[in-house]
């Protein structure tokens, strides 16, 4: 048996960890904890836990990493069907040694499970290209709090044969029900992969911007980045590009040719290109907007059109400002998502500083959502904003899924 | 409603509300609603053309108060029944909204009403330079609200995927009549993806939000000739194994080449036992180089002659003759039906096998003429409706393929949805388990089952009676896929 403590989420330990080996055996612990009434959170490697409230009743913690392996992959079908605690490295290996990949860009995928990823509803720096996890999910098994285990879709590409159950799955955080497998449809991989980084100096950030989003050949991932040295290796709060393309090598080629000149003529001097090691930069991307820094932090993401990305960082900043926090942001030029990453910079501690940050925030920005906090500021917070208009839908699907309130309780939008 | 005064009947109710413009009610006026391009059922009590979502509230909420089923209805060119009323009630048609209400170029979005037709909205994005990929083959007709209802695909789902793909909202009229909207932007469930594909069982559909894409810089449409379909398929399988993805990969038979030649004269070969028409597209720099391994694949695979389409006046031909063939089988019967089925895409050579072995049969003729990369069959049976044995075996060979899919590990329907036509072979896809797990959404949107009844779930009733009713149904008009 596990230790309990390593599954605290905040303030709240479990006093139980199930580490069931198989479907049935999730499904009947499930069962037995909502007859209980003993309140669930689902684990897989852990590394998204933070993105959502802490949890509102934590007795048991149901460790979905035993459920773990490849169902079935036909790599000439294009589709692979996973089980749910699978991690994500697990899962990229096997693709790529057929030329394969699933873009599901989510921290830490050695621990993070492809379970965890869809229920958290990950959209990373590519999401734009290849859409979300939702976008990819072709079938699922979800083991629901009263025992039932209900497939949804199947493992073809195309499917209108019922509901889309897996769409609703996608996101909500296990507040429904433990997926127990997953079916993707998979991509070739791109035959090269290469970053390009660039310092944006003082008055050129809107040619380059502009250009960026104009360019003929689109960047798999185009991110404008202030502050988070640990993605490229830079400093400062300046601007700065990371963009990756993916591609034929002619293709990859011509967007660095017209990405130099475009930039050249913004007034960027210099571009660096890295091939090996393109990959390093996306996960050092994905893997910061979950990373705290040593002296505490709180990382947000704001929600946005894309037109908008560098003024809701620049707004954010200044609020962060008169609340004397550092402020850090990953703009994400392509899907409008802005992450957010704030920490103590002036005599204030941290928690007198972030909270009334934490209201302001909210007040600002309608679509401002918690993806990392420390234990001791983790309650305190407001991790969703204000809930969105279908919230009373969702509270319904959620007693009609969930009665007892068994499964991850207060942890989703509105309390859910 | 007003204290005191017993309710009035349902139409007056309606034209009160709408007003008696907005609203069909003589059996002349509504026999169209009781066909959509494939079934008939029957007739609505009444029909509604809304303006705007209020209409649209109003009308849910008299039909609500009178104890009537809502039907939502597009184009009605759909091909099971979805958008046909099974017990009368009020048929709510979109053909009043139908317009583009905001591009948003600098966001590549779109904000549309249900009743607007598909292809209007990429002629509107074309000339700045984008589209909307979801075009299913009756794209000059459909509406993207019926799209919506049964996640239509089309030739293209191969690299830009399904509508749900590219629906990021939706506002509706929900079954108290209240109007809510939904966005993929939103936290908290996802509601738009739970709702993209329920055939007009959760909720009324008013308002769209679609991503646009930009316009590929390059592309390229070629057609390979095969001995059979069976080499034409094995070649798609490799062609996808090999880690090329087209935009789109379509496979004709030669009876389907055939009447589409003495329609369209798009010059496919008409001596080959199947053509492969292949569309690729991208940044021109791939542009050779993919045609180029695709021309190795296909020899490899017994392509008898190959063919890239010269310009873009050549390209639309051979679209315009691929996207019409079913149209062009009048030709060859009375009457045809159309199975739509998906497997697995390596198993398309065996499952195309399956269906020439039940086709045979059962002495029927078969066309071919499907959506080969996604492994989306589209059997089209001819028969003559008049003879009642032809009739009887267009529906057990039905049968027959979709549970061969099934075998194959497949699936009932890749894009045209179940709606009436396949509610009863629904649990052989899915346990009982299965089915009241989404029964669950549906007590959630639609408690009282007013929302489109009888569609989708089974009715527990014997397959056999219901197939019976069936028989009597296909009708060979019009149709898309």
């Amino acid at each position: 048996m596990r230790d309990a403590t390593a599954y605290a989420l905040g303030e709240r330990a479990p006093s139980r960890v199930a580490e069931p080996a198989d479907d049935a055996e999730l499904a009947a612990t499930l069962r037995e904890c909502d007859e209980r009434g003993d309140a669930v959170v689902l684990f897989g490697g852990g590394t998204l836990q933070r993105a959502a409230a802490p949890p509102r009743r934590f007795d048991v913690a149901i460790d979905l990493r035993s459920l773990r392996g490849i169902v079935a992959y036909e790599p000439s079908d294009l589709t692979i069907s996973v089980r749910a605690g699978t991690s994500l490295d697990e899962l990229s290996k096997t693709l790529l040694a057929h030329r394969q990949f699933l873009p599901i860009d989510a921290p830490s995928p050695r621990r993070g499970t492809v379970g965890g990823a869809l229920a958290a509803g990950w959209g990373g720096p590519r999401r734009a290209t290849y859409g979300l996890p939702r976008d990819l999910v072709i079938g699922s098994t979800i083991a629901l709090s009263d025992g039932t285990l209900a497939k949804a879709g199947g493992m073809v590409v195309k499917n209108v044969s019922g509901y889309d159950m897996s769409k609703l799955y996608a996101g909500s955080l296990g507040t429904l029900g433990a997926l127990t497998i997953l079916n993707f449809k998979t991509l070739p991989a791109p035959q090269v992969q290469r970053a390009a980084v660039a310092a944006l100096p003082e008055g050129t950030h809107e040619r380059a911007v502009a250009h960026v989003r104009e360019i003929a050949i689109e960047p798999a991932m185009a991110l404008e980045i202030g502050g988070f040295s640990e993605i490229d290796g830079r400093d400062g709060i300046d601007g700065r590009l990371v963009l990756l393309f993916e591609g034929s090598a002619a293709v990859v080629e011509r967007a660095t040719r017209d990405l130099r000149s475009g930039l050249g003529s913004a007034g960027v001097p210099a571009t660096t290109i890295i091939d090996r090691g393109a990959a390093d930069v996306l996960q050092r991307a994905i893997d910061a907007c979950v990373a705290p820094l040593d002296g505490g932090s709180i990382t947000y993401r704001l929600r946005g059109s894309a037109g908008d990305t560098y003024v809701r960082a620049r707004l954010a900043a200044a609020l962060a400002a008169t609340h004397e926090l550092r402020c850090e942001s990953i703009g994400d030029l392509r899907s409008g998502d802005v992450t957010l990453r704030v920490s103590p910079s002036g005599d204030r501690t941290f928690e007198q500083a972030a909270i009334p940050f934490d209201d302001d925030l909210h007040e600002a920005f309608s679509r401002a959502t918690l993806l990392h906090a420390p234990d001791s500021l983790w309650g305190k917070l407001d991790a969703w904003g204000k809930p969105p208009e279908g919230i009373e839908t969702m509270r319904s699907i959620k007693a009609r899924f969930d009665p007892r309130g068994t499964l991850a309780p207060g942890r989703f939008v509105g309390g859910i | 409603m007003e204290h005191g005064v017993a309710p009035r009947g349902l139409a007056e109710r309606l034209a009160d509300a709408l007003g008696t413009d907005a609203v069909k009610t003589s059996p002349e006026d509504l026999a169209v609603y009781a066909f959509d391009a494939y079934s008939e059922l029957g007739p609505p009590a009444a029909a509604v053309l809304p303006k705007d979502a209020r209409d649209v509230s109003a009308a849910v909420r008299i039909a609500k108060d009178c104890g009537e089923p809502i039907v939502p209805r597009g184009a009605g060119t759909g091909l099971c029944g979805g958008a046909v009323p099974a017990r009368g009630g009020v048929v709510i048609s979109f053909a009043r909204m139908n317009r583009v209400l905001e591009l948003d170029l600098a966001n590549r979005r779109a904000r549309v009403q249900p009743g607007l037709i598909n292809l209007d909205l990429s002629r509107a994005t074309q000339p700045h330079g984008f589209f909307y990929a979801p075009d299913p083959s009756s794209q000059k007709i459909s509406t993207i609200g019926g799209n919506v209802g049964t996640n239509a695909g089309g030739p293209h789902c191969l690299s830009y995927g399904t509508t749900t793909n590219h629906i990021l909202g939706l506002e509706l009229v929900d079954s108290d009549g209240e109007v809510v909207r939904t966005s993929l932007d939103d936290t908290g469930y996802d509601l738009t993806g739970t709702l993209v594909g329920s055939e007009g069982t959760l909720g009324i559909v008013t308002e769209i939000e679609v991503r646009l894409m930009r316009l590929p810089a390059a592309v390229r449409v070629c057609v390979a000739a095969f001995g059979d379909v069976e080499a034409a398929s094995a070649a798609v399988s490799a062609i996808i194994a090999a880690g090329i993805v087209p935009t789109a990969l379509e496979i004709m038979d030669a009876l389907i080449v055939t009447a589409v030649e003495a329609h369209y004269h798009a010059g496919f070969p008409t001596d080959a036992g199947a053509v492969l028409l292949i569309e690729i597209a991208g940044a021109a720099e791939d542009m050779a180089a993919s045609e180029a391994a695709l021309v190795g694949i296909a020899r490899e695979h017994g392509a008898l002659s190959w063919r890239a389409a010269r310009d873009p006046a050549e390209r639309e031909v051979l679209w315009a003759s691929r996207k019409g063939a079913a149209g062009a089988l009048g030709r060859l019967a009375p009457n045809y039906y159309i199975q739509d089925a998906c497997v697995p895409r390596s198993k398309l050579p065996q499952a195309l096998h399956r269906v020439e072995e039940i086709v045979r049969d059962h002495r029927l003729r078969v066309g071919n003429v499907f959506h080969a990369g996604d492994g989306n069959l589209h059997p089209l049976l001819l028969f003559d409706r008049r003879v009642p044995s032809e009739v009887e075996a267009v529906v057990s060979a039905g049968t027959e393929i979709l549970a061969t899919c099934i075998e194959l590990g497949g699936t009932i329907s890749g894009e045209h949805g179940i709606g009436y036509e396949k509610r009863e072979t629904l649990p052989l896809v899915f346990s009982p388990d299965d089915l009241a797990t989404m029964g669950r959404v549906r007590d959630v949107f639609d408690p009282a089952r007013r929302f489109n009844p009888d569609k989708i779930f089974p009715s527990g009733a014997a397959c056999g009676e219901v197939r019976a009713q069936r028989a009597g149904a296909p009708l060979g008009g019009r149709a898309w896929l």
